[in-house]
Formats: C-alpha cells, structure tokens, sequence
C-alpha cells in the first residue's frame, strides 16, 4: 500500500516545485491583521477535502449535520478519495491554484506546502475562533512550520508493538515483557520456534530493521533527532550501517517472515494474515488490523517497543492528521469556525471515536466513546508517557520519497541481493538527491 | 512427454502394420487435435486464471484476503454483493454506473464528430498551413499526458468548470484526440478520389461529399474509434480524479477504491466485487463489438 502512494508522490512534487512560483505570486497578503468573527449570518460554502473510506465518510456526513445545527448558513461540500489519490489530486490543485477550503492534512506533507505558501497561517485565529483552551502546548506546536501555524492535529498516535493474543495462546508463548531489542529477538525466535515445533508457518514479527521509524526510535534513545531544525540529516553512514547490521541475524535466522511470503499477501502485511505475532507500527493500525483478521479476533495485545536505551525519550506523540485551510480561501473565518468544530467539539468526537486516532482535544475526547481497542491505545498512550520526548521537528520535504526508500532498500537486505555497505551508500544517494532538490 | 509419445507410436505401428491406413491417418489427426487443445486450453487457463481469481474472490468475506490466497473460498458469502448494492457514502451504485456511461457515451459521440471532420479537412482539402497543423497534432501524441495536466487545470479552474464534466467531455467534441484524427486521415488517404471528385462535378459541397460519400465509407475507421475512446473513457482514472469533486459524481474507476483506505481499514472483498461488476459492461461491450473491431482494425492495413 505504500509504494504506489509514494511513487506517485514523486512524480507530484516535481510537479509542485515547478508551480510553487506560480502560487507565490497569487498569494501575498496572510493573516497579519486581527482575525475577524466569522458573522452567523454570512451565507457561505465551504469545500472540504478528506481522505478515508466510506465508513470515514459517513462519519464526516455524521459531524458535518452537528455542525449545521449550530452554523445553518455554512454549506459544506465534502468530498473523499483514498490517500494516494487524495494527495495526487491536491497536488495538481495546489499548482492550479484550486485547493479546498479545508482540508484533512497529513504531517509529511505539511512543511512542503506551508513552505509553499499554500496554507493559511492560523496564529491570528488561535484561541479566538479556534478554541486553544482543550489541546495543549507540544501538541499546538506539531502543527508549526517556521514561525506559523498551519496545520491542528485532531488525534495523536505514537510508535507501538501490536501481538496477536490469539497465536501466542495456540503456541503457548507469553506476551513480550518488555526489554531491549535482543530480548525482543529472543521473543520473536521463541514464537518462531513453536510454530515450527507444531508444524504450523508463523513467525516471531517482520524484520523491524525495513522500517525507517524503528531506526528513528533508536537514534532518538541517543538523543537525536534524524533531521535537525533545519532539515539537514543528524545521522552519519556508520549509525546507519550499524542498524542494518543488527538486523542481520534475525534476517539469516529466518526468526522473522522471509520477503517472498510478505510479496504474495501484499497488500496486506504478514500481521493482518496473522503470519505473524508481533508488528512494530503506529499505534493506531489496531482497527485496522482487526478488521483484517476477520472475526474470531476481539482484541490485540500493546506494549512499548524494545527499549534502546534505558530511561532514554525515544517516543513520541505524532499527529495521526490535522487540519489545514487553504491560504487562498474566500471565507477564512468560516473555515477556521469549521476547522475549530472539527477539532474541538464533543460532537465531532461522538461522530469520529477513534476513526480518526485518540482525540488531541480534550473536550472532542469527551464526546468521543472509546471502544475497548480505543480504550486500549488511550491507556498505552499514557503508559509511555516517561519515554515520550518532544516531537521531532516537521519532516523534511521528500521525507516521504525517504521513508519509501529505506522500506524498499530494508526488502533488498531481506532478498540478500544488497549488502550492508552498498544499502547505505544508495540510502545517501537518495538522501543527497532529496536534500538538493 | 508420454502424450508426444503416443502419436509416435501409432504411427511405428502404422508402419508396420498392413492395415488400410487411411483410418489410422484420421486416428492420428484426431489424437493431435486433442493434444492442441489440451495445450491451448492449458495457455488459457493461465492467462485467464486472474479473471477467474477475481470472480471466485468476490465470494470469499474480507478477513479471508491474505489468508486464503487460493482459488476456493473456505467461506463462500454473498456479503460483498449486498454491502457493494447498498452504495457508498449514501450514494446507490447504479449512479456510479450511470456517470462512467454518460461520460463514455458522450466522449464516443464528440470524439467520432470532432475526429471524422478534423480528419476529412486534413486529407481532402487544402489550405494554408495544413503541413504545419498536422505536425502540431501529431506532436500533441508525443506529448505524455502529465505534461499538460497542470495547465490544463489551470484553465478549466479559470473557466469555473471545476466539478463539472465538462473538462472531461469538453476536448473530446474538439478534436483533441490525435490518434483518431491521425487513424482516420489515413483512412480518408487510401479512399480514392474519384468518388468524390465525380460527386464534385455533380455540384456537391465539401458538407455534402463529407456526409454522403466519405462518412459512409470510413464507417470501420469510425467502429475503431468508437471501442477504442468507449473503453478508454471508461477506465480513465486520472482526469476525473482530478476534476470531478462531489462524490456522487465519481464515475466508476475512482468509486471502485473508496472501499479502501490505506490508513486504516480496507474492504477487499467489497472492492474485489465491485470491480467485478465494473468489469461487466465493458466485457459486454466488447463480446458485442469484437466483430466490428477486428473488421476495423484489419481493413486499416489494406489498400483502398
């Protein structure tokens, strides 16, 4: 599911960088002066732009009603595309200088197009139109890019290990105590040892080692971010070397699922086929994970991920979604009334739950009924609170593009038709090509 | 390997044998026949065993995707079709259907008009600048689509006709589809003159020698252009992705994928059932016209 989001990224950035300038000109004049109330009375609509599936939708259908009660003169026009075509599409908006009024906002694209000029900077509207009051500091601050706001989280979500309860019971294995990643390769080779004993294909967990947020989390256990402040990389080739390296043995042990098996499943991932008993991923895949399991699985088990270095702040809360105005929209002060009901209400909470990730905003929380599998993810979230840090600073421009190569470099170590060495010096090839775009 | 042997064999014993040969002769004809079916019928199995996956698929209840990467489904349901028949986001699947059809429909219709007129004037009339326009037009086929993508936009933007159908349907009634253009000009070049030439004598116009002489003629051009722009339209995923705002006005190829979400959960089986359906027409489509596509195609090579 990943790489044909990504590679259509690819192809839509340049189309993006070749139209920024076209969009520079057009737009001058943000939000400096004192925001105005939005007048109840002002017949206006809005357009807004999300990603999901039907089910999203009709909770979005759900939300929107509530939010006509109280505001009958805002139209709301809602349209809805799978993320992939979601972001293709804005893409060729933000250059034809056509975006929606609001949108639905993924952090990995908020610095491209806040650097862009394409977002409106929402400081003046803070604490005025959009309540401040129910989300707190570290999380208004996900949503800064240079000195403005442009984007506000609806829900957070942080770096987790899923197990599946069901296998570990059927190969009487026990739940991941927690430990250092050796432990967890313990673990993992434990569950893959049973299976085998039993004569049935399961595996411990997917080599962690494909995925750029585990090499992240460790970097972070150091105390570094992977990129500073100013986008520049903050890890050298031997870090990187050395993470791939300790993934060797699990690899080679055939301890984790092989890359042949994991290409006939996709695009579901050995974890939602219940290949596997453990996956290393943002904590809120579990609905997701559920549903692909099919009946007979009611719960799943979540623990803190193998820790790298004790008493280290490797985690973080990253915003599952914000929400963004355009920078060109007629009605800035509608839109920040909708973004701030979107955000903030216990009505939207009661129509979203946890569609959307655990609510950022105390008062949507509220109005939110958590399900068990809500409930679960809500408590982890607390339970890590002593190994969460800051939130790194807002990804790089063509992180996306990055994440995508380390995913497709960490399959090529899995073939074995890379070595170490050369999957470093291609990951810094990218990075350098990133980099100077 | 033994099912080359026997024919072989037979024919050792014909060789020895002094039997009438004729009926081991037809024997042996038959025994290939069956070997060149078998082996066809095995090419056709693999090539057709997606399609047959894809079918067998919409039965199988979404958790068994990934599981169950088989043929059979272990649980055989009719779930998909009843969640896919209640419609997506509040909007009934015959809508889908209707928009994907209107739009194909009326890019049949302005591609064949616009293309059968740009092409009668580029092989039959001469004016200023014809060499150079041709050029132009099939330098447009060179051009790849996402070249064009964003000025366009900006102009359909411009012109407020965003969400509309009218990006869509628009170009086609004004021939901008070089390739039809380009297939029907030389269609138009092998017709010889003498036709018209003898209708131009009899006092008809450029109109009239377009309608009652060359259009009859260049009917297989047309049935080409026809299937070729109805198929195409209907699995054209990127124009109406990206001018088509509204939901309920989403042809077919985009409503397919709003059963799934990357993020979060995604409904193969419902996906697999509706593309299925979305299969339908267009199979249907081409059982009918595969006849006139093969005429059209075939005469495309031959001299007039």
């Amino acid at each position: 599911m990943f790489n044909i989001r990504k590679r259509r990224v690819v192809a839509a950035a340049a189309a993006l960088t070749a139209s920024a300038a076209l969009v520079l000109t057009g737009c001058s004049g943000g939000g400096s002066e004192a925001a105005a109330e939005y007048d109840p009375d002002e017949k206006v609509t809005l357009n807004l732009a999300f990603w999901g599936n039907d089910v999203r939708a009709a909770m979005y259908e759900e939300a929107i009603a509530a939010f006509n009660e109280e505001y009958p003169n805002i139209t709301v026009n809602s349209s809805f595309l799978n993320f992939p075509e979601f972001w293709e599409k804005r893409q060729t908006e933000a250059a034809g200088g056509g975006l929606p009024d609001v949108m639905q906002f993924d952090y990995s694209y908020l610095r491209q197009y806040s650097e862009n000029g394409l977002l409106l900077d929402l400081s003046p509207y803070l604490g005025d139109i959009i309540d401040t009051e129910p989300l707190s500091e570290n999380i208004l601050d996900i949503g800064v890019v240079g000195d403005e706001t442009t984007g506000i989280p609806t829900s957070t979500n942080a770096w987790g290990l899923y197990t599946n309860p069901k296998l570990l019971d059927q190969l009487g294995v026990e739940e991941f105590e927690g430990g250092d990643w050796a432990d967890y390769d313990a673990w993992m080779k434990e569950i893959t040892d049973a299976a085998a004993a039993q004569g049935v294909t399961i595996w411990g967990g997917t080599d962690y080692t494909g995925r750029i947020q585990n090499f992240e989390l460790q970097q972070r256990a150091k105390g570094e971010d992977l990129f500073t402040e100013d986008g520049e990389p903050n890890f050298t080739e031997e870090d990187l070397a050395e993470f791939w390296e300790s993934g060797s043995g699990i690899r080679e042990e055939g301890t984790v699922i092989d890359q042949q098996r994991l290409e006939e499943i996709y695009p579901l991932s050995a974890f939602d086929s219940a290949l596997t008993a453990s996956e290393l991923t943002w904590d809120n895949f579990g609905a997701g994970y559920l549903g692909n399991l099919g009946e007979g699985y009611t719960e799943l088990g979540l623990v803190a991920p193998p820790v790298t270095e004790e008493g280290a702040k490797d985690l973080y809360l990253k915003p599952s979604m914000l929400h963004s105005i355009s920078a060109k929209t007629d009605h800035p002060e509608a839109a920040a009334t909708l973004v701030n009901f979107l955000v903030n209400s216990p009505e939207a909470g009661a129509a979203f739950g946890t569609n959307r990730g655990i609510p950022a905003s105390e008062t949507m929380l509220e109005g939110a009924e958590l399900d068990p599998l809500g409930e679960q993810i809500r408590e982890y979230e607390e339970s890590i609170s002593d190994r969460l840090g800051d939130a790194p600073p807002v990804p790089i421009v063509g992180y996306g593009s990055l994440e995508e190569k380390f995913r497709l470099i960490g399959q090529e170590l899995a073939y074995g038709t890379l070595t170490v060495d050369e999957a470093v010096d291609q990951f810094f090839g990218e990075l350098d090509v990133v980099l100077n775009e | 390997m033994s099912t080359i042997e026997v024919p072989r064999a037979e024919f050792l014993e014909v060789a020895t044998e002094p039997r009438p040969p004729r009926r081991r002769r037809v024997k042996r004809k038959t025994v290939n026949t069956i070997i060149w079916f078998v082996v066809l019928f095995a090419i056709t199995a693999v090539i057709l065993y997606p399609l047959v996956w894809l079918v067998f698929s919409t039965f199988k209840p979404s958790s068994e995707f990934g599981q169950n990467p088989g043929l059979i489904p272990d649980n055989p349901t009719v779930d998909n079709y009843v969640k896919v028949l209640e419609g997506i986001g509040g909007t009934p699947l015959w809508r889908f259907f209707a928009n994907s059809l209107f739009i194909a429909l009326m890019a049949v219709i302005g591609t064949l008009f616009s293309s059968a007129l740009a092409a009668y004037a580029f092989a039959r009339i001469k004016f200023k600048g014809a060499g150079v326009l041709f050029a132009a037009m099939i330098g447009t086929l060179l051009l790849p689509f996402h070249v064009i993508i964003i000025p366009q936009y900006i102009i359909f933007n411009r012109l407020e006709l965003v969400d509309t159908y009218w990006p869509l349907i628009l170009p086609k009634f004004l021939a901008t589809e070089a390739f039809f253009v380009f297939l029907i000009v030389q269609f138009i070049r092998n017709i010889p003159r003498d036709m018209d030439e003898a209708a131009r004598i009899d006092g008809a116009g450029h109109l009239r020698i377009f309608f009652s002489i060359i259009l009859p003629l260049i009917k297989p051009a047309l049935i080409t252009s026809a299937i070729f722009t109805f198929i195409w339209t209907w699995n054209d995923f990127l124009g109406p992705l990206l001018y088509v705002n509204s939901p309920e006005q989403y042809p077919l190829p985009i409503a397919l994928r709003l059963y799934n979400d990357a993020t979060s959960t995604s409904d193969y089986g419902a996906t697999v059932a509706v593309s299925f359906l979305a299969l339908l027409p267009i199979l249907i489509f081409f059982i009918v016209f595969q006849r006139f596509l093969v005429d059209g195609v075939a005469t495309q090579g031959l001299k007039g």
